[in-house]
């Protein structure tokens, strides 16, 4: 007895002295991971998102908008034929350690992300031929053809500057043990002075920041294992906020208990599948067509998500430029008589269905994604005519796999990389990308539709041709929507300042923490 | 002091082969493997030449005997190679979290043995009553309890229902771990500086995940003790001191239990295996960032040179737990002649 | 019959222990035999009521995330659990034993060195062997049974080895030899039957950890793919719901293994008892 009433007497103290932190101090849970802490190899939500407060663009958006204005730049201006833009550059800005930001530093930062060639390389291979200097303080970006959305593209982090004599010129820095002296030094509101891998990140006030000085000084981040041990967490107070990713009857929860700020962004961010055809079984158009008519978008919603996503029927998500609901037209939810019509003119009947691997993949998406999977194999297999066989692989199989072309049927997500439509189109449906994705479809009708929206910057050039395109995808089918996914912000009811638009870039810097 | 220090030798001489095999089959199960992890590592788009020059950088295309060799020579040196997947040594990940899964391991087995003896002990007593029956009752039930189900039931009562203990993590988010980590026991590290707070939330922490390992591994104690003490409690010292007149209790827990444990100091080198192992599982349900998640992240990632590392250190620790139970037990036991 | 009569009188409470096991077997192996005699639903269904009800008349252990009746899956999962322990068991005995025997029995370095292999895995953690295993095969119901059977080829092994020395040194084996007998029938008629009743036991306590095995390796999430049923996993799954206060889709498959393993310890722990005194009495 004597020992549990001292132990009580300990935790008592241990919760006094905790609360000191508390006001200065906000603590972020998540079940996200971070990937390389290098911007020449990082394409994952997360990671960009540690980016986009330690670091800062040439432009930005406004928090919480998809207004692009400028940040480390002060302006830009496009020559005649739209394939060359110049960028004047704030005066004074220094880095950290006292180094001065200036053009050759934004030159040596984009060469070193073409040279390395790493995942989000493509967002400059693709459009940028080369940057150079003109003076201290302005720089030119000379691009590869006539591009609408640059300024949207340097506003991603794989463009921004880092100090050069802290990461390695030639190879991927994965940890931020491997920058010299231990610490990325970048342009952005907050510094990140300690990291350990999977358990915490914490962000401090950077007093050399170029804006507006920060709310919050401290931010930690708790990395957690699973999202119902992130839940009880912010349920009895050890975390601040939460995002990234709840289950969904965490969600439901949570929002129903009324104890917690809850802010539900719409966001962009898209579910569909996959299908590799060039040499799968998939080869057959019909086919994807067929599977493609079987998916039932409100039952996955409703079964899996607790209907808190929504349903999506075009590669374009909602809530942005030229969006069609093409795919509900042509085809419909659990559409079995149009399936089955297809399946039986190609010769599969009851004995001998029409068979293929249904892959996802366990945890990137979150711990839902197998439910997923058998709720679509038991819509699939409403009809006799078709079975399949459910495998899974962790994601970095999963990636391996796309370029062995394993999958013939597969899931797969994206979160925007910038604000336009052709993001969410060219990098299924174009050559060079779709073979990025595993889906290895190539087309020159295709190729040039996709070469005319991204030459022009006419508006109605542009809703024609993805008009066209989203019509056309639904007789492709390299890819099915399923859903547009919504995100949610928990967070105790004294936090305020989450302000996250449809870029889905999350600002630290506007967090406040009420007394 | 000769013969002990050659005993020690020996002993140590005798445990070298046996992580010798372990080490020898961990080295071919995983070369086994179906799969290309360089692809997976290098993002699953570079070409060819690229993947054959990472290979090449890690040794993956010389013939396997070649590989072995190296493998051998590099463990003799202590380097147990470069993580695939993240750039960092193999042991970095490994010193980082084993001291967790050695305080969970360390506190399970002290909840064990606290619950396991002196209930085995009190069944010894009442041989064949009710009381023995239900105490081997429970010792059968309890082990037949999957660790991570009897996890799951102790978050739901005791983290959740009644909110007394944290159910994840070794300490609360909002305590920086950097400001006192050193050895990696947090135990120790908290103590060390003073910070009787922390000392105390890492404690709380470590109640629930230490009594589901314990629990469940009680039952195996109760068990040994009962027999060694039903051995004991028929021999003759115990006869003579019961008819010297020694109150029951002093001969049951004085002489008896004394002489019973000695067996059971033997047995603590497998039950530790035991007790790895369910951490492992325990580690899961807690998020308990030792061995037993690294082992299981890695092997999500492919991350095969640390999957073969953390093997390796499972086999180093259960050596030196057998050899240090070994050495314990002739300590403590005159009638080993060493 | 005559010792089934005396053993009977003398140890009343083992035998009424390893009957309870013998009975939950039995019916658990009912179960799986024919699970459609006890599920009314297919443990596949997806429309087979609401969405995560708790236990009712209609459900009577509830339904799960998916709409699926959670008393189908366990009675549904029980095959495969069960199928995976007893098929990684005997494959293990498979293994063990010939190798226990022949080791024993020729002794000398063959026997030295086996013996050395068998000690070492043995004291190595069986889990995280199963682990290993089971992480390099890939998932599927054979890769399992491998992943499983492999940890316990050691027990068996050690078993028959120790059984096989101190019976070499009986008399009638020596008198067998003396009359001049071949190896391979000293073996077979005098060693292996004596051998045989402790491997009985053995057995079934294997079979009871070999069901935790397999709960772990599919709650890790190593054993096999989405749609088998499998209590492991749907343990695994349920516990997404716990704090949303859905009790019932971690409690009823928890409990089932331990019922079964439960069910196969107490029918090893009976026969024991029962054996053993015989065995001394030779």
């Amino acid at each position: 007895m004597k020992r549990i009433s001292a132990l009580f007497l300990v935790l008592g103290f241990a919760l006094s002295v905790s609360s000191v932190w508390a006001q200065s101090t906000l603590v972020y849970g998540t079940t996200d991971k971070v990937t390389d802490m290098d911007p020449a190899s990082a394409y994952d939500f997360h990671t960009w998102e540690i980016f986009q407060n330690v670091s800062s663009g040439l432009m930005a958006y406004t928090p919480g908008t998809t207004n692009l204005v400028p940040a480390l730049a002060t302006g830009y201006t496009i020559n005649a034929a739209g394939d060359e833009y110049t960028f004047k550059l704030r005066k004074g800005v220094k880095f950290s350690n006292g180094t001065p930001f200036t053009a050759s530093v934004v030159k040596w930062n984009i060469d070193r992300v073409a040279k390395l060639n790493g995942d989000p390389a493509a967002l400059v291979t693709q459009y940028v031929k080369s940057v150079d200097v003109v003076d201290d303080y302005t720089v030119k970006f000379v691009l590869t053809g006539p591009l609408s959305y640059l300024p949207a593209l340097v506003a991603t982090p794989t463009y921004f500057p880092m100090d050069p004599s802290v990461y390695p010129v030639d190879k991927i820095a994965k940890d931020v043990g491997e920058l010299t002296g231990g610490e990325i030094v970048a342009l952005g509101p907050y510094r990140l002075t300690s990291f350990k891998r999977d358990e915490e990140a914490i962000f401090e006030a950077n007093p050399n920041y170029w804006g507006k000085e920060p709310g919050i000084k401290k931010i930690i981040i708790r990395y957690f294992a699973d999202a119902t041990t992130m839940r009880l967490a912010l349920e009895k107070g050890e975390i601040d906020l939460a995002f990234k990713s709840m289950n969904p009857s965490d969600v439901n929860d949570l929002m129903k208990s009324g104890k917690f700020n809850a802010v539900k962004i719409p966001g962009p961010q898209i579910r569909y599948l996959c299908f590799e055809t060039s040499e799968s079984v998939f080869t057959n158009k019909a086919l994807r067509q067929a599977v493609a008519a079987l998916i039932n978008r409100p039952e996955i919603n409703q079964k899996v998500y607790l209907g808190q996503n929504a349903p999506l029927y075009s590669m374009i998500p909602m809530g942005m430029s030229y969006h069609t609901d093409d795919f509900k037209t042509a085809w419909g939810d659990g559409n079995v008589a149009a399936a089955e019509k297809i399946l039986k003119g190609l010769g599969y009947t009851k004995d001998k269905p029409f068979t293929f691997d249904l892959w996802y993949t366990p945890s990137h998406y979150g711990d839902p994604e197998v439910n997923m999977a058998e709720v679509l194999k038991a819509q699939l297999e409403k009809t006799p005519l078709v079975r399949t066989t459910i495998k899974s692989a962790e994601w970095a199989t999963y990636k391996q796999q796309f370029n062995n072309k394993q999958m013939p049927a597969y899931f797969l997500g994206w979160y925007p990389d910038y604000i336009d439509p052709d993001d969410y189109t060219s990098p299924f449906a174009q050559t060079e990308g779709s073979k990025g994705n595993g889906i290895f479809f190539s087309s020159k009708v295709w190729d040039d539709l996709f070469i005319q929206e991204q030459q022009t910057t006419k508006d109605a050039v542009r809703n024609s041709t993805f008009a066209k395109m989203q019509k056309m995808w639904t007789d492709e089918v390299m890819t099915a929507p399923i859903y547009q996914g919504n995100l949610y912000v928990f967070s105790k009811k004294n936090v305020s300042g989450v302000k996250i638009g449809p870029t889905l870039i999350f600002n630290y810097d506007q967090l406040k923490l009420a007394k | 002091m000769r013969h002990l220090a050659s005993y020690i030798l020996t002993r140590f001489l005798l445990a070298i082969p046996m992580v010798f095999i372990m080490l020898t089959i961990v080295f071919v199960v995983l070369r086994v493997m179906p799969g290309d992890p360089v692809n997976a590592m290098l993002g699953g788009h570079a070409p060819q030449k690229v993947i054959d020059k990472k290979k090449e950088e890690l040794g993956l295309n010389k013939p396997i005997a070649a590989q072995y060799v190296d493998y051998l020579g590099k463990l003799a040196r202590f380097d147990l190679g470069d993580s695939m997947i993240f750039k960092q040594k193999v042991s970095q990940p490994i010193i980082e979290k084993l001291p967790a899964t050695i305080e969970l391991t360390l506190f399970g087995l002290l909840v064990s043995l606290g619950l396991g003896i002196p209930l085995g002990a009190s069944a010894a007593r009442r041989r064949r009553s009710g009381g023995d029956f239900g105490i081997r009752l429970y010792a059968n039930v309890v082990y037949c309890i999957p660790v991570f189900w009897m996890g799951l039931l102790l978050q739901l009562i005791f983290g959740i229902f009644l909110g007394w203990f944290p159910i994840s993590g070794r300490t609360s988010p909002r305590l920086e771990v950097s400001s006192f980590s050193k050895t990696g026991f947090y135990i120790i590290d908290t103590l060390r500086i003073g910070n009787i707070g922390a000392f105390g939330d890492v404690m709380w922490h470590l109640v629930l995940p230490a009594f589901t390992l314990g629990i469940v591994l009680s039952g195996i104690f109760v068990r040994l003790t009962r027999a060694n003490m039903l051995d004991v409690l028929k021999s003759d010292y115990i006869l003579a001191a019961r008819a010297r007149g020694i109150p029951e209790r002093r001969v049951v827990y004085n002489h008896g239990l004394r002489n019973a444990l000695i067996p059971i100091v033997t047995m603590l080198g497998l039950q530790f295996s035991l007790l790895l192992a369910g951490a492992i599982l325990t580690e899961s349900t807690f998020s308990w960032p030792g061995m037993g998640r690294l082992l299981l992240e890695r092997i999500y990632l492919r991350d095969y040179p640390t999957i073969q590392g953390v093997i390796v250190v499972y086999t180093l620790v259960v050596s030196a737990m057998s050899l240090l139970v070994d050495l314990l037990y002739a300590a403590i036991d005159p009638r080993v002649k060493y | 019959m005559r010792w089934f009569g005396r053993s009977r009188r003398k140890y009343r409470t083992e035998w009424w222990i390893m009957i309870a096991g013998v009975l939950i077997i039995v019916l658990i192996l009912t179960m799986t035999v024919f699970p459609h005699v006890f599920a009314r639903f297919d443990p596949n269904d997806q429309d087979a009521g609401g969405q995560m009800t708790a236990p009712s008349a209609a459900h009577i252990m509830g339904t799960d995330n998916l709409s699926r009746d959670v008393w189908a899956r366990v009675v549904y999962g029980a095959r495969t659990i069960l199928g995976v322990a007893i098929a990684a068991a005997l494959l293990s005995a498979i293994i063990g034993i010939p190798l226990g025997l022949l080791s024993g029995f020729a002794g000398g370095m063959f026997d030295r060195i086996l013996s050395l292999i068998m000690d070492s895995v043995y004291s190595f953690p069986g889990l995280i062997l199963a682990i290993a295993f089971a992480a390099m095969l890939g998932p599927g119901v054979i890769n399992i049974t491998l992943a499983v059977a492999v940890v316990y080829i050691p027990t068996y092994f050690r078993l028959v080895r120790g059984q096989t020395l101190s019976i070499k040194e009986e008399v009638y084996v020596e008198a067998a030899r003396a009359i001049g007998a071949r190896r391979g029938t000293i073996l077979s008629r005098y060693v292996f039957p004596n051998v045989i009743a402790t491997v009985v036991v053995v057995l079934s306590l294997n079979i009871a950890d070999a069901i935790m095995t397999e709960a772990a390796l599919s709650y890790i999430g190593l054993g096999l793919p989405a749609g088998i049923p499998d209590w492991g996993m749907d343990l695994s799954m349920g516990k997404k719901f716990l704090p949303s206060g859905v009790w019932w889709m971690i409690t009823f498959p928890g409990l089932m293994i331990m019922l079964l393993a439960l069910g196969f310890t107490m029918l090893g722990e009976g026969l024991a008892e029962i054996l053993n005194p015989r065995l001394l009495e030779r």
